[in-house]
């Protein structure tokens, strides 16, 4: 069957510089994968070659099973890309920003269903004819995932989602990542956040210097190892992996 | 595209800054357009006025004369050149040149050179019409709400967002800056549309300036295309895109016609007026064979009756000499109109590095004020005064009987536009 996401040898050059070193992972079907590393590491890197913002330098990524570099518009559509710090636009409110990026995706939405998302996500009814501008960092992130949300793309990329949430915000976000997955969308999040990856991730890849050194997967019902994936994070030896 | 368009004209509503810089250019549009119409009102009506008044001098002047030197003498001629339909956008060379003499049958270029225009600062700074707000501000407010599309947005950490929600570049920056270029168009061409139907400008002429004002906001959207394409701050492409705006509305079109002024050398009109009044002062004391042979040798039809005598005053000889004060300016006249038409000419060519010098003279060549149109007048004017001479030449020389009747016969004089 075919992987909603795949890095094949994935390899990238920029400026002289070897950002990304030969990666190779899958992400399957309602698969939560996070990719974690430190500062440099070729996390975000490796999030933009999906989104065919960059170009490898060597092996391939696939969304869907097509390569992203034969069709970038495709893979696109079939992703829903949550950057570090979304920024929306701050003059406008909450329901225009939707209307707004919904219509730049090609989709709309009633204020009905918005309202649905913007619940899911818990903004506050009174925010939402707000202008962005007066919203704290994590109500305006809880704007963007609601936009995710109402793309309903099979594909969720989130790049450093829970950067200056709050602790509560953060255990929301979880929760809701995980209903997602469990509704069928794959979800890869890039991260340095190890105790987050660990909490909400099927599986944790860990990168440094641009390679794949190291990947953890949550036993049947548990959670996958804090303190394991925290020891290979800071480099301690003889920590166990599982085949990336 | 209608979808994209339809998102990106709300998404601009919403832009208060380029909101701001949107109504800016429809406010001075307005006013670019109700400054040129009053001064077309005025022009006008200068122009009525003195077409009534000319009439009634004239026939004063006419009255009770008893000879054809001293009706010529007294009589004076209007001729105008009337702003056309189309000036109210453009003024043009309006406010450096001439646009009408009172002409007398007396030596002509002195006449024509010794007319100061009616406000010489507007010749050196230049005044706030349409055709400037087109050419040289349009591209200024063109600049203020494209510069930074990308770059405010690479800024804002949004960029790969909104690329990666519109699936495609295309589909964002394209509807985004057209929404944009369109409004300004629009903008800056409602004032010139209600103004062109307010002073009944031909429709083929209004749609031919608007397509003018596209055209320069086209190319100077791909000016901004490209230069944004930079990866650099805004704040860099801003002072890029105004650096590049002042070589090509200002540095251009200043170097070019210094050196075109250079290389065709354009006597001044005080000289063509001084050197006339000379000859036609020395004449009074110069043997009257040093007059008459001139003038016999430009109008043989008059050697018989070119014989003055050396005692006193005879009309005959004081036009004669009038004229030769013409024919002694002529080199002098002919260099000024043909070095203005030269420079006129290379300016032509020059304008093809500056958008904004081709904008300003292709509206002044619709408005019938450019260089040639002005050159053409005074040769209407010179056409005109010739036409003067052969009615009275052959009435004064020959001594024909004074007919008072027969002035009515005079040449009136018919503007070409």
């Amino acid at each position: 069957m075919t992987s909603p996401l795949e890095a094949r040898s994935l390899s990238l050059v920029r400026e002289g510089n070897t950002v990304l070193d030969g990666v190779s992972f899958t992400v399957a079907k309602g698969e939560i994968f996070a990719l974690l590393g430190g500062n440099g590491a070729g996390k975000s890197s490796t999030l933009l070659t999906f989104l065919g913002f960059l170009d490898p330098s060597g092996g391939e990524v696939l969304v869907n099973g097509k390569s992203v570099g034969s069709d970038v518009a495709g893979a696109r559509n079939s992703i829903a890309y949550l950057p570090e710090a979304a920024s929306l636009y701050g003059h406008l409110t909450a329901y225009e920003n939707l209307d707004y990026f919904l219509d730049l995706a090609g989709k709309s939405a009633s204020k009905d269903q918005i309202n649905v998302a913007l619940d899911r996500v818990a903004l506050p009814q009174e925010a939402r004819t707000r202008r962005l501008q007066s919203y704290s960092k994590g109500m305006r992130q809880k704007t963007a995932i609601a936009l995710a949300l109402l793309r309903e793309t099979p594909i969720l990329l989130l790049d450093e989602p829970t950067s200056g949430l709050d602790p509560v915000a953060i255990d929301e976000f979880h929760d809701l990542v995980k209903a997602l997955a469990e509704g069928g969308q794959t979800v890869l999040m890039v991260t340095h956040d190890v105790y987050g990856a660990c909490q909400v991730a099927d599986r944790v890849g860990l990168l440094r210097h641009g390679k794949l050194v190291g990947s953890f997967a949550a036993e049947k019902g548990q959670r996958i190892d804090t303190e394991t994936v925290h020891a290979a994070f800071a480099g301690r030896p003889h920590f166990q992996t599982d085949a990336a | 595209m209608l979808r994209h368009l339809s998102r990106e004209t709300r998404f601009l509503a919403k832009d208060r800054g380029a909101v701001f810089w949107l109504l800016l250019a429809f406010v001075l549009s307005v006013v670019a357009v109700s400054f040129g119409i009053a001064e077309v009102r005025e022009q006008r009506e200068t122009i009525a006025t003195l077409i009534e008044e000319d009439a009634a001098d004239r026939s004063n002047a006419l009255e009770g004369q008893e000879d054809w030197g001293s009706a010529a003498y007294y009589a004076f001629h209007l001729t105008y050149a009337p702003p056309s339909d189309f000036a109210f956008a453009a003024m043009g060379q309006r406010d450096s040149s001439s646009w009408k003499h009172r002409v007398r049958m007396l030596a002509l270029e002195g006449q024509i050179h010794e007319a100061d225009t009616r406000n010489a600062d507007f010749g050196l700074v230049g005044r706030f019409d349409f055709a400037f707000l087109a050419a040289s501000v349009a591209p200024l407010l063109l600049i203020l709400l494209l510069y930074d599309l990308r770059a405010s947005e690479r800024t804002m950490r949004r960029h790969d967002l909104l690329v990666a929600t519109a699936g495609s570049s295309r589909s964002l920056w394209l509807p985004r800056a057209l929404v944009r270029v369109t409004a300004l168009a629009l903008l800056l061409l409602m004032p010139l549309w209600v103004g062109s139907t307010i002073e009944g400008t031909a429709a083929s002429l209004t749609l031919q300036a608007s397509g003018i004002v596209i055209g320069s906001l086209l190319i100077w959207w791909l000016i901004v295309e490209l230069v944004s394409r930079i990866d650099a701050s805004p704040s860099i492409l801003l002072t890029s895109l105004i650096g590049l705006w002042l070589a090509i509305a200002i540095l251009v079109p200043a170097v070019s016609k210094a050196v075109i002024e250079a290389a065709n050398p354009v006597p001044d009109g005080g000289e063509i007026l001084l050197l006339q009044r000379e000859t036609v002062n020395d004449a009074w004391d110069l043997p009257k064979e040093a007059t008459m042979d001139p003038f016999v040798e430009r109008h043989p039809e008059y050697a018989d009756h070119s014989e003055i005598g050396e005692e006193g005053f005879e009309w005959k000889w004081y036009y004669a000499f009038q004229q030769v004060g013409d024919q002694v300016v002529e080199p002098l006249a002919t260099q000024y109109r043909e070095a203005r038409l030269a420079r006129d000419k290379q300016a032509g060519v020059a304008a093809w590095a500056s958008p904004t010098s081709l904008v300003e003279r292709a509206f002044e060549k619709l408005a019938g004020t450019d260089a040639r149109s002005m050159i053409a007048y005074e040769d209407r004017v010179r056409d005109y005064h010739r036409e003067l001479r052969a009615f009275y030449y052959p009435l004064m020389f020959p001594e024909e009987p004074f007919d008072e009747e027969l002035l009515s016969g005079l040449p009136a004089f018919t503007p070409t536009s």
